[in-house]
């Protein structure tokens, strides 16, 4: 689920929770406020009956006539009364404590009017008249006593029910926040990871399934991001191919000259003593030519071979080969620039997982960097041997030219850095880096100005399919 | 009279053979060598008329050839030949007194022209 959706949920939910609360709170004081206006009714009345019982006890003690009609009075001032406000009363103590309000009142009210018509002090007719007036007040005095006991009941309720609802909210929300900002947390290490991941030259993207929440949607963004840097890096792999193939241009057309120029001088002989030459000779001459195109094909198809765009494609191979090819690629380069080559390839090494291609280039761009370094008559070495603890192959690439001063040594893999002017891309050793590196290897740089660099490529050796050397 | 004698040194067998072929033809007397060091010794041992050196070669080069030659043996000319049309090569190679000079591919008929030319102003 979103996490947009999960915060809005989260405040549905405590504004819900806070409405309910309200609306309960609402309703129970709506309560209370019509128990005491009935509380308040029912003091008047209990005032009123005081006083009736009152003149009631007047008109035994004194046998004041008078006293029954102040009575018979009151009882109709407070009938009226009630039925002013009968429907308070009712929704205060309901319609059947109402009705028995009423029906004392009437009975007292009969009683007295008894009393009154007789005009004799009749005992029995003084204890009915006791007894009405009694439960009169008694029943009004116990309700308002109940009424003030709901009261206060409905006050606790709604303080305990303000209390619970109060931490309830409280702790959903902490419950709440503490879930999401752990879910947001949780992305953004996983973001972080993929972040650093790609910085690292691993354009793989997330692996698996995405959340489907706005982390998703930015791991979505970062994967098709890498795809693209993944492919900005094969077509800066290319470009710098395609800029080395200028320099290798030049010495392969040297290369070419020889296998032309002996073509032609069998086809001059050919042509000037074709009439002396026997069948045999003239045979034997045209396979001398039949063998120099070949040689030229198989300059040509080097040259076209490392200039073609190639998908990376990992093979087990022997380094010592790669680093022949490499070699032979360059040679016409070395003889032009008149540095001699010193080879020494440890023969057994483990055999190790790489594109060809890839790793010739990477060699392709270090020897021509060493070219650049050295003034003619300097000397090229080239070695292969075993890593230190065995996981490993090693090459080193060392010229004995003006080296690189140390304040460069930092900067020389990062692109587009250059220390030959106009002359240089600056991708050549920023783009080797990416390669060896997609190998799993890495490149490292040693140099003293003056006296030389050396550049150490280490690659993981192969361990077969089921190690999974990993994929580029 | 005896023959002259024409020596050729190239790393490229075709073109000792091709020399070799076309100038015998000429009725010179052709020796050819793979690289220079058989070549100079032999040359302590017969004098050559003329030599025809590749400029790059592996170990001793043409221009080493040359130096030498034209130190030890003033007589014999020398002739070079390289497949790097390199005008420092020629400067240096004309300053060390060489005969002529040909880019690859070499025209054959201008390099027996050449040798010609070697053996008239040598018997001069």
């Amino acid at each position: 689920m979103k996490i947009e959706n999960n915060i809005i949920l989260s405040n549905v939910f405590n504004i819900a929770l806070i409405l309910l609360v309200g609306f309960f709170a609402l309703q129970n004081l709506n309560v209370m406020l019509t128990k005491l206006r009935f509380v308040e009714i029912a003091d008047d009345l209990n005032a009123s009956f005081l006083e009736m019982r009152i003149s009631e006890k007047n008109y035994f003690l004194y046998g004041d006539e008078a006293a029954l009609f102040e009575i018979r009075d009151k009882i109709n001032n407070t009938m009226e009364s009630i039925e002013a406000v009968k429907n308070d009363i009712s929704r205060a103590i309901g319609e059947g404590n109402l009705e028995k309000l009423r029906d004392y009142l009437k009975r007292y009210s009969i009683a007295v009017e008894e009393m009154r018509r007789s005009g004799t002090r009749d005992i029995q007719m003084e204890t009915m008249l006791r007894a009405a007036g009694r439960k009169l007040r008694e029943f009004s005095e116990e309700t308002t006593r109940l009424e003030k006991r709901k009261v206060n009941e409905i006050i606790a309720n709604s303080k305990k029910v303000l209390f619970y609802s109060f931490w309830a909210i409280v702790a959903m929300a902490i419950v709440v926040s503490h879930f999401i900002s752990q879910k947001i947390l949780r992305s953004l290490r996983e973001i972080e990871k993929l972040a650093k991941s790609i910085s690292q030259g691993n354009f793989s993207g997330v692996r698996g399934a995405v959340p489907a929440d706005e982390f998703g949607t930015v791991m979505n963004a970062i994967n098709t991001m890498s795809e693209e840097l993944k492919t900005r890096e094969e077509e800066l792999i290319q470009s710098k191919k395609l800029a080395s193939l200028g320099v290798l241009t030049a010495g392969v057309a040297h290369e070419l000259t020889n296998p032309l120029n002996n073509i032609s001088m069998i086809a001059q002989n050919f042509v000037e003593y074709h009439d002396f030459l026997n069948r045999e000779n003239r045979i034997e001459l045209m396979k001398k030519v039949e063998g120099e195109a070949e040689r030229i094909q198989e300059i040509v198809r080097n040259l076209l071979d490392f200039s073609k765009p190639k998908e990376a494609n990992l093979r087990e191979a022997d380094i010592n080969d790669t680093v022949q090819k490499s070699l032979a690629l360059m040679q016409n380069t070395l003889d032009i620039s008149n540095i001699e080559t010193s080879l020494s390839l440890r023969p057994g090494l483990p055999h190790v997982f790489i594109d060809d291609h890839q790793i010739q280039q990477v060699l392709v761009n270090l020897i021509l960097n060493a070219v650049h370094a050295m003034s003619p008559g300097g000397t090229l070495y080239l070695s292969t041997e075993a890593g230190e603890n065995g996981d490993t192959v090693r090459i080193d690439v060392r010229d004995t030219g003006k080296g690189i001063p140390p304040e460069f040594i930092s900067h020389i893999f990062d692109p587009f850095f250059t220390t030959k002017g106009v002359g240089g891309t600056g991708l050549g050793l920023s783009v080797s880096y990416g390669i060896v590196k997609n190998h799993g290897g890495y490149v490292k740089v040693e140099s003293t100005v003056g006296s030389g660099t050396t550049f150490t490529i280490e690659l993981p050796v192969y361990r077969g399919k089921e190690a999974g050397n990993g994929q580029i | 009279m005896d023959k002259y004698r024409i020596m050729v040194i190239d790393d490229e067998k075709i073109v000792c053979d091709m020399a070799k072929m076309s100038l015998e033809q000429e009725g010179y007397e052709v020796e050819t060598f793979l690289n220079a060091e058989p070549a100079l010794k032999r040359l302590a041992e017969q004098k050559f008329d003329i030599v025809v050196t590749d400029y790059k070669m592996k170990g001793i080069d043409g221009m080493e050839v040359l130096r030498t030659v034209r130190k030890l043996y003033p007589e014999t000319r020398v002739i070079m030949i390289t497949a790097f049309a390199n005008l420092d090569a020629a400067i240096e190679a004309l300053r060390s007194d060489v005969h002529d000079f040909f880019p690859k591919p070499v025209k054959i008929k201008e390099l027996k022209a050449s040798i010609q030319r070697a053996l008239e102003e040598e018997n001069r």
